[in-house]
């Protein structure tokens, strides 16, 4: 026993817990089950319901166990009559005015007031008036109904709001008898995290809108799985009915997400049964014809009625098989998705570099190479270090669960927030300093903090004039100083707010603070996606093997893929559009990816897949890019699919099966086309694919079903490889007045997966263009007045925010819906977005 | 009697400064700055000075507790003075507001403070203008502000008005209240010497507890501590109000016997009528019946009586009462008053009300008393505060005592039981 910790006594059973513990969770520990209804443990004491009450020797008067830290020698009791009278009379109390309708009570079954009241409670009630009645079913947000009778005033929820979300949405209004949960002026209660309330609501006064009344909680079926929406990979349970999705809840993970989810895991999952979702394979006419009459060399496959996906598959395969033996390998491409699960991104790589020999394999339209020069930092790991330095990321819209770890840390763990992006956040305000480079200055930015750094550590490198990147010399100086003189350091970065230099930058930044012996230092890719990381992991890259084997390592790559491995560097997404544009690509399977809106171009991407000989879609939505498709195979997705993923943090979780479908899986589908070209594994379940990926991709060799089930297990550092530095040329303003664009992510935007979801629509914004003020001056932009932005020949209309989100010479867009079509005013390789702005 | 507090309360325009000086008055900060802040504290424990809020705890003691090396540090007077029966504070702040700044600035040199508050109930809106005035005075006169006597000891001093919340005048709820939060109160510990206001180390202390330290400072520990008991030291001011001819605030020495209060200064029972009851320390301590009126009014004796002396408001009760009455009126006070933080208390005193006021419509029964005494039982020292303790106090104090006043009500049932 250490000097930290205490053991005492509960109901005659020792137990040492850290010192701190409460007495409810010391008792938890030697299953002492002391009754609760506000105190939640991660939310801390409340002594609100004064259920808890125990009894502790020298203490005359009854305890309650989550208010009272556990001290050395403490004898507690939980089961005398003084504690067991009290409970049942406090028990009374709490039921006193509960309206008795567990009968119709969607909390019914899974109720801690119906299980406390069978436990401890009287079996009757001296209750002779006429209980409260109050507000049956009022919404507290079109997705919260609150049933103000059922509610024992425990205050779990505000306590909630006030220490978990922190911004007090929620609170006590009133006094006394009339208290009551509610919101300032009756304002919806409509944050980003307002669901997990209805999880902690120990009766049912906090209720599901979406799922009230929908059925009785145990005709439910419950599948332990993960949320696919974020790079967070939160844990989740989807209940099922009738293989009908029927709620999502949180299902506590400390490892991930700390026992909370936001609002888009807990609503935004109607696309599962979306009328948009893709059923079978099809096979566009219209597009064949266009075709034919293009003269174009290969003959498409045919999908008969009723075709299986099993057959579609196979002649997709023998298609590009086809195009490879008579274009060569390089006439190919595959643009797979940072959405999928390991076992597809991993099958889909080695179809394309085993099965067809081509390495033109991406999932993404920005720049970032799998492994770290450090530590992979986990979401527990933030809450240690003494100071997260973000960059280029903006959690509370990107990663919102991240948002919570980094208040928690910030709020009580000490830890201090540092942040570089080029747009003011909603997590300035947690921050100890936050230093804002213009839009477009990304990588001078990063790279003046490190050549400030290694002027710090001795080394003679020139150190530019950081002026020019829009923070003062002194800022950059004291984020310098912060980030030398911490103890842990964690750095969270955005690849894919970021350009490719100053990815390259932000990888030469970890390696020079690594080289400071007092810091413990680590990172987090922190891309928005759900599995980014898992898929840069599986190779989903032209330059890279699995597991960050960098194609320069021939040796090892003819080990583990055989002598013909192709290691030539393949085409990267934005290449592969190009090579399409110019005819040099024929052919191209794209998977669970909508390049034609995701991709910068916008038009320019249709162009260019409408002139490939074969264009095959694996989707799960219909998008403007499987409209394209000659072929579209079915992909399941979210719901239906299993396998594994790996969230920004490095942890490998299994997504699970929640409801039954006919359609085969991703996984089955690959697997078939690869069996096609003459590969002979025979995977039967997906786990047969995982079983591969621990034995061939570095960094994954402890991942199994057994050890990814449950609350997941972290992979193994993906080590770096050395990134070449290449000189940035600080672009200026542009002569006739352009503002650099900066399109940034929005939680809830009317996308393809959120359209089906319409219970979130209240979160939906319009198009906004946020300026700064200088710029709206010279411009003669006012707050709120219309304008376009055009770039080429895009126009996207937005109403303008002078708000100084940005510096001057930028705007930022957020991406508010696909019909907005930001994307659409970034030139089509990727780089620099000028745009023009003009009122309409 | 020895008169410490009211001395000279009614001489004219007290609440000037000039009149307050030609009186005496901030005497007691030259001999404090002399001294060494320790100093100070100590005397006060010497002085045996008690909180003059209800709980009586030892003053020097509180000070002592204050957390080590941990600045800035803050002091709140509690003026919500919210305790039915009690307008001690309120002459007090009426008539020698000076008094209290002059209390308030030893406490903060003794504590090494630098900022007080002093929160007066939102019912004393015309108490905070004649503050107001005297606090401007007071800066004028260099008592207050930076610098004080060039001594480099700075002390700023502000008034703040609560809404008129019963639940406030809990240390910890007021100090809710003074930051703008909700005014419920506070998990302990921390307690506020601890991590008060802001979180940060704060010394409350009640209006009249804070007008005894110049006294102690001029007249010295061993002083005050020579008058009234052992165990009470000093004087206390008792609002005796009820059913007595002469309702009004008195100074007495602690240790008189209550009968002299009531009889002697209070000039009797209204009407000549008969004393039934009386509440000796605030509408939330146990009542007494008038056999008891014997007793002494201090500390140690009220507590062997059962009861306790509380903020010092002696609620008087005549025979021409039923009891049952009393209990209502009070019950639904801390019914109205609960903050609703915690579950026995929201539920327990609406419950509480709800069986009286049946009872008093005669649809009571015998056992009703019972469940009463049973719904006491669940909530005394099991809420969050003590406001559910004080609602428990006059229900339990008149069954034990007036049992006989339920019964009369209970037209079915035979009275016998006993």
């Amino acid at each position: 026993m250490s000097d930290d910790e205490v053991t005492l006594t509960i109901d005659g059973k020792s137990v040492t817990v850290p010192k701190g513990t409460k007495v409810v969770d010391a008792a938890r520990r030697v299953n002492v089950d002391i009754p609760i209804f506000c105190y939640h443990e991660k939310i801390g004491p409340l002594g609100c319901c004064r259920m808890c009450l125990v009894e502790v020797e020298k203490i005359p008067k009854l305890m309650t166990a989550c208010t009272l830290d556990a001290t050395a020698d403490m004898v507690v009791k939980t089961t005398t009559d003084k504690v067991e009278k009290a409970q049942r009379g406090v028990l009374e109390l709490t039921l006193l005015n509960h309206p008795l309708d567990c009968p119709v009570c969607d909390k019914g079954g899974e109720c801690p007031l119906q299980d406390n009241t069978f436990k401890h409670g009287p079996p009757d009630t001296r209750m002779e008036f006429h209980r409260h009645n109050d507000t049956k079913a009022a919404p507290l947000s079109p997705v919260i109904t609150i049933d103000r009778e059922r509610c024992i005033a425990c205050q779990r929820c505000t306590a909630y709001s006030e220490r978990i979300e922190q911004d007090s949405a929620l609170v006590m209004l009133n006094r006394g008898f009339h208290n009551a949960v509610g919101t300032f002026n009756g304002e919806p209660y409509d944050t980003r995290f307002s669901g997990n309330v209805i999880d902690i609501c120990p009766v049912g006064a906090l209720t599901n809108t979406d799922f009230r009344f929908k059925a009785r909680t145990w005709d439910l079926t419950n599948t332990a799985t993960l949320c696919a929406h974020c790079g967070c990979n939160c844990n989740i349970t989807m209940a099922t009915r009738l293989n009908e999705l029927m709620r999502i809840e949180a299902r506590p993970n400390d490892a991930v997400d700390d026992g909370w989810i936001c609002d888009k895991a807990r609503w935004g999952h109607h696309f599962v049964h979306s009328k948009n979702k893709i059923s079978a394979p099809r096979e566009n006419n219209s597009l064949r014809e266009n075709n034919a009459a293009g003269a174009k060399t290969v003959s498409l496959p045919t999908f008969p009625d009723n075709c299986t996906t099993e057959n579609a598959a196979r002649k997709i395969a023998e298609a590009f098989k086809k195009i490879v033996a008579e274009h060569g390998a390089q006439s190919i491409g595959f643009i797979g998705s940072p959405y999928g699960t390991n076992e597809e991104n991993y099958l889909y790589q080695k179809l394309f570099r085993h099965g067809f020999g081509s390495n033109n394999i991406d999932h993404k339209p920005y720049h970032d190479t799998p492994g770290l020069p450090v530590n992979h930092y986990g979401f527990e790991q933030i809450e240690t270090s003494n100071v997260v330095l973000l960059i280029a990321s903006d959690p509370t819209e990107e990663l919102p669960i991240l948002d919570l770890r980094i208040k928690k840390a910030v709020t009580t763990r000490a830890t201090r927030l540092v942040i570089l992006n080029d747009q003011k956040i909603a997590l300035d305000r947690y921050s100890s300093q936050s230093a804002q480079y213009k839009v477009g200055y990304d990588a001078a930015a990063i790279d003046a903090v490190t050549a400030n750094l290694a002027r710090e550590l001795g080394e003679s490198v020139p150190v530019d004039d950081a002026n020019a990147t829009g923070i003062s010399a002194q800022d950059i100086k004291s984020l310098v100083e912060t980030v030398r003189t911490s103890m842990k350091i964690c750095v969270v970065y955005n690849p894919s707010a970021l350009s490719k230099a100053a990815v390259a930058g932000v990888k030469r930044l970890l390696k020079m603070i690594a080289k400071i012996p007092t810091i413990e230092c680590g990172a987090m890719p922190a891309a928005p996606m759900t599995n980014a990381v898992g898929a840069m992991d599986m190779g989903l890259l032209p330059d890279f093997y699995p597991g960050g084997v960098a194609m320069s390592e021939q040796e090892e790559i003819k080990k583990q893929w055989g002598e013909n491995a192709p290691t030539a560097i393949g085409l990267s997404a934005l290449e592969m559009i190009a090579r399409a544009k110019t005819g040099q690509l024929k052919a191209l399977l794209v998977h669970r990816a909508n390049p034609v809106l995701d991709f910068p171009g916008g038009s320019q991407v249709a162009d260019a897949l409408r002139k490939l000989d074969l264009f095959v879609a694996h989707d799960m939505l219909e998008t403007e890019t499987t409209k394209l498709a000659h072929l579209v195979l079915p992909s399941n997705g979210p719901g239906y699919d299993e396998g594994t993923t790996t969230n920004i943090g490095g942890r490998v979780q299994a997504r699970k099966k929640a409801l039954a479908t006919t359609r085969a899986p991703d996984w089955k589908i690959i697997s078939l086309m690869l069996n096609a070209l003459g590969d002979e594994t025979d995977y039967r379940k997906v786990s047969d694919v995982t079983e591969e990926i621990a034995r061939r991709v570095p960094g994954y060799q402890g991942i199994s079903k057994k050890s990814v089930s449950k609350t997941g297990c972290d992979r193994d550092r993906v080590v770096s490889a050395d990134e070449p530095v290449s000189d940035t040329p600080i672009q200026a303003t542009k002569k006739d007045g352009g503002l650099r664009l900066r399109v940034a992510t929005l939680l809830f935007a009317h996308d393809k997966i959120l359209d089906a979801s319409s219970k979130l629509a209240h979160h939906f914004q319009p198009s906004t263009a946020h300026l700064n003020e200088e710029d709206a001056q010279r411009l003669g932009v006012r707050d709120g007045d219309a304008i376009v932005l055009s770039a080429a020949s895009v126009n996207v209309e937005a109403v303008a925010k002078v708000d100084n989100r940005c510096q001057s010479g930028g705007v930022v867009v957020p991406r508010v819906s696909d019909e907005q079509g930001a994307n659409g005013l970034i030139d089509a390789d990727g780089g620099a977005a000028w745009v023009k702005v003009s009122k309409v | 009697m020895t008169q410490i507090l009211f001395k000279n309360i009614n001489t004219a325009d007290l609440h000037t400064m000039k009149v307050y000086e030609a009186q005496g008055g901030y005497r007691s900060l030259k001999k404090a700055f002399a001294m060494q802040p320790e100093e100070i504290v100590a005397a006060v424990k010497t002085s045996g000075l008690r909180g003059r809020g209800g709980a009586g705890f030892p003053t020097g003691l509180k000070w002592s507790f204050l957390a080590k090396d941990v600045f800035p540090r803050y002091l709140c007077c509690n003026a919500d003075e919210s305790e039915p029966g009690t307008c001690k504070d309120r002459e007090l702040l009426l008539k020698n507001p000076h008094l209290l700044i002059e209390g308030m600035i030893l406490c903060a040199y003794a504590c090494r403070i630098e900022t007080g508050y002093i929160y007066l109930r939102g019912e004393f809106h015309d108490l905070s203008v004649i503050m107001e005035q005297a606090i401007a005075d007071a800066y004028a006169k260099g008592y207050l502000g930076e610098n004080i006597f060039g001594g480099g000891f700075n002390f700023d001093l502000h008034t703040h008005l609560g809404a008129g919340a019963y639940i406030c005048g809990e240390e910890s709820a007021l100090l809710n209240s003074l930051e703008g939060e909700r005014g419920e109160p506070r998990m302990k510990p921390p307690f506020p010497a601890v991590e008060g206001l802001y979180a940060q180390p704060t010394i409350v202390n009640n209006v009249e507890t804070l007008c005894v330290v110049p006294y102690i400072v001029n007249e010295g520990a061993e002083k005050y501590a020579s008058i009234g008991t052992k165990k009470s030291a000093g004087t206390k001011l008792v609002s005796v109000s009820g059913h007595v001819k002469k309702p009004a605030n008195y100074e007495v020495v602690l240790g008189t016997p209550v009968r002299e209060i009531i009889y002697d200064l209070a000039g009797g029972i209204r009407d000549d009528n008969k004393l039934k009851a009386f509440i000796p320390g605030g509408s939330s301590v146990p009542m007494l019946p008038a056999d008891q009126v014997d007793v002494l009014y201090d500390y140690e004796s009220l507590a062997a009586a059962g009861t306790m002396l509380g903020s010092g408001a002696m609620i008087v009760i005549d025979d021409s009462v039923n009891i049952v009455e009393t209990t209502l009126r009070l019950i639904s006070f801390y019914m109205r008053e609960s903050c609703g933080k915690c579950t026995p208390c929201r539920e327990g005193t609406r419950w509480l009300y709800q069986i009286v006021e049946q009872i008093m419509q005669n649809a009571g029964q015998l056992e009703h008393i019972e469940k009463m005494e049973d719904i006491c039982d669940t909530m005394a020292t099991n809420t969050f505060c003590p406001l559910a303790d004080a609602c428990v106090s006059p229900v339990v104090s008149s069954i034990k005592y007036f049992r006989a006043d339920y019964e009369k009500y209970f037209t079915n049932v035979s009275t016998s039981l006993a």
